[in-house]
């Protein structure tokens, strides 16, 4: 039987070509991965903005509930008072 | 055979023939595809890359978040929210007039107003910047074609009127126009950064370079104020300025041995939150930018300068001229007839003709370089815009009527900071400090990038007769002196009352009605915490400072001692006392 002779240059091409498909398949999947993550990134950053401005306005309300004027009120309607200098003794 | 071999020969060629022409067509194309990629890459690149940039790359240009201010404690007196700002391009508005009335229903505005917006024919137009979150919704639910809405940042005061003047507010642009937002604008205000943000086909961001806004957001403040003593003097002056129908009102509490300012506190009040609905001129620092003539609280200065000259003891008598005494061409009256009097009664009774003969004596040149050592007539030099320098001429200029009214505080001006910052220099041994109110500036990160320490200007007086001199005015809050309403139960104070005429709008000389009545003191007098300055503008059902200001520095005093935890000097101790352990907290 006759032994089919290979020409080596298509050895070296399908080798050249099996390397440049998977070059450009392992290259499409870094873009993909790339914009992928790029959309990951920017929902992070927007959650993390929005956060921020949460605990930012958390923090306004806190103050607003702190406010001596708030507090004074509510106490007054609860029928609390400041005591006098004659009802406060000093423990040192 | 021959023609065989041909027949054999001629389909090879032909086979070879068909490759080497699609081969070559093939390389022609690779050599075209590289040609053309050589020619958009190399050649024409940049001005391509640039073209193309312009569709997927979006610049945003940001201010950075405004820094906070906040109080001593770091409670938060100014701080910067994010707001939506509605807008409209009424380019892309396909019926204008259903849109303004759909807009008008929404947020409670003008129909004509929006739809003269909307048919402008400008590329660009607000709606309602900074609109609440109440109105942002129902809009949002319309899905107008061209109605957008843009983030912006806006000042929000979360105690609203507390410390008011002295924080000022920002525009709608994110300055500051009045206070300390307006001082200190420029360490304030975030830097504005631009950024770039790459989008894809349908137009979504997916990274951003350069910059984030949160890179540079301004520095924050830390003040001197405390906002629960800020809150003591505010309430309590707004009670006796309500109790006596006074026209407005200023309060300050000070350290004496810093400057630091505790509390400046003003009536009528404002709210930055919505400053366009207040008149202007309440929008001012007025213990700061106006000056007014103080009365008798000055003849603690005039005590000041006799002790410093050495001429006069506290025991020192002087002739009252039995309530009328004849300056000039003016004569000067005493509320109640005296005959004599010592040096220290003059100041215990406030007598105004004692004052003049003690000013005759110390002389007006000696006077004069006194006053100024205590730094009236002069700015401070504190933080705040529009600082007045108030009016005390040169002695040159003195006639012989002002040399003897200056003495009980009429023929010049002060503010009430130049009040406390000299009542402060006799408190603190004579050392004249600076007034400040902001204690340092932090990063977003809380880290400290400047801090303010405590400067003394200068020594007035000797240690030895700011301590005669307090003992002097402690016997003002004696029974018969002019101060017992303002003494406290289980503090020695050390203080004085001042009524002052004010002058006539209307042309020379007094309105004959119309009075500021004001107190300076500090307490506890033998190691003064605080200072504290009222002023009372126009009271009107009663003109005396030791009756309508005298009560009002009682009240911010007891309930500052409190807070501040300062034990009282003697014994307060009742039978139903209440124990507070000097570790409890009194107040929110």
């Amino acid at each position: 039987m006759k032994k089919r002779k290979r020409h080596p240059l298509m050895a070296i091409w399908v080798a050249f070509m099996v390397v440049f498909m998977a070059q450009l398949l392992v290259y499409t999947w870094c873009r993909v991965q790339y914009v992928q993550t790029g959309y990951e990134i920017t929902e992070a950053t927007e959650e993390q903005q929005r956060l921020m401005e949460l605990h930012r306005k958390l923090q306004v309300e806190e103050a607003r509930l702190r406010s001596p004027e708030r507090i004074m009120r509510i106490a007054r309607q609860r029928g609390l008072v400041m005591p006098d200098s004659k009802q406060v003794v000093v423990i040192p | 055979m021959r023609t065989r071999s041909k027949k054999k020969s001629n389909p090879l060629k032909w086979i070879r023939l068909r490759i080497i022409m699609v081969g070559t067509v093939l390389g022609l194309c690779f050599a075209l595809m590289v040609g053309r990629a050589f020619q958009l890459q190399v050649l024409e690149g940049k001005q391509l890359q640039s073209r193309a940039a312009v569709q997927y790359e979006k610049a945003f240009y940001d201010r950075s978040k405004r820094g906070t201010i906040y109080d001593r404690n770091y409670a938060e007196l100014a701080v910067s929210i994010d707001v939506a700002s509605i807008c409209a391009y009424p380019g892309r508005i396909c019926s204008p007039k259903q849109t303004a009335s759909a807009l008008a229903r929404a947020l409670d505005l003008e129909q004509e107003y929006l739809l003269e917006k909307l048919l402008s024919g400008k590329r660009f137009v607000w709606i309602k910047r900074h609109a609440d979150p109440t109105e942002v919704s129902p809009v949002r639910e319309l899905e107008v074609d061209g109605i957008d809405f843009v983030t912006e940042s806006r000042r929000f005061y979360p105690l609203k009127s507390l410390a008011a003047q002295v924080i000022g507010f920002c525009g709608t642009d994110g300055r500051g126009l009045e206070g300390l937002e307006f001082y200190y604008d420029s360490f304030l205000k975030g830097r504005e950064s631009s950024r770039t943000v790459l989008r894809d086909a349908l137009g979504r961001g997916f990274t951003a370079k350069g910059p984030s806004p949160e890179d540079k957001p301004g520095h924050n403040l830390i003040l001197t104020i405390d906002k629960n003593i800020q809150y003591i003097a505010e309430q309590a002056l707004s009670e006796g300025a309500r109790e006596f129908w006074a026209k407005s009102g200023m309060a300050l509490v000070i350290v004496p041995g810093t400057g630091a300012i505790l509390a400046m506190a003003h009536v009528p009040r404002f709210n930055p939150n919505a400053f366009g609905q207040y008149e202007p001129w309440l929008w001012r620092n007025r213990a700061i930018t106006d000056s007014f003539e103080p009365g008798s609280t000055f003849k603690i200065f005039l005590g000041a300068a006799a002790l410093e000259s050495g001429l006069c003891e506290p025991i020192s008598e002087f002739y009252c001229e039995n309530g009328a005494y004849r300056i000039g061409k003016n004569i000067v009256h005493d509320v109640r007839p005296y005959a004599a009097l010592s040096f220290q009664d003059i100041l215990k009774y406030s007598s105004n003709i004692g004052a003049a003969k003690v000013g005759e004596k110390v002389g007006p040149a000696y006077l004069y370089h006194k006053l100024k050592e205590f730094g009236l007539g002069d700015r401070l030099g504190i933080d705040c815009p529009g600082e007045t320098r108030g009016i005390l001429l040169p002695v040159g200029g003195w006639s012989e009527i002002d040399a003897g009214a200056i003495c009980f505080g009429q023929g010049v001006s002060v503010s009430a900071l130049q009040l406390a910052a000299a009542v402060s220099a006799l408190a603190n041994d004579g050392l004249l400090m600076k007034p400040y109110l902001v204690q340092g500036m932090t990063d977003v990160h809380g880290r400290v990038i400047k801090s303010f320490q405590p400067t003394a200007l200068r020594q007035v007086i000797s240690s030895e007769n700011a301590w005669r001199l307090t003992r002097m005015m402690e016997r003002i809050m004696e029974k018969g002196g002019t101060g017992v309403r303002a003494a406290l139960r289980g503090y020695k104070i050390a203080g004085k009352t001042g009524t002052a005429q004010k002058a006539d709008p209307g042309g020379g000389g007094y309105a004959a009605d119309k009075y500021i009545s004001s107190f300076v003191g500090f307490v506890p007098a033998q190691d003064p915490e605080i200072v504290v300055v009222v002023v009372i503008d126009e009271p009107r059902k009663h003109p005396y400072g030791g009756v309508v200001a005298a009560p009002v520095f009682r009240r911010i005093v007891e309930k500052t001692l409190r807070y501040l935890k300062v034990p009282p000097e003697t014994d307060g101790r009742a039978g139903d006392a209440l124990r507070v352990s000097c570790e409890a907290p009194t107040m929110g």
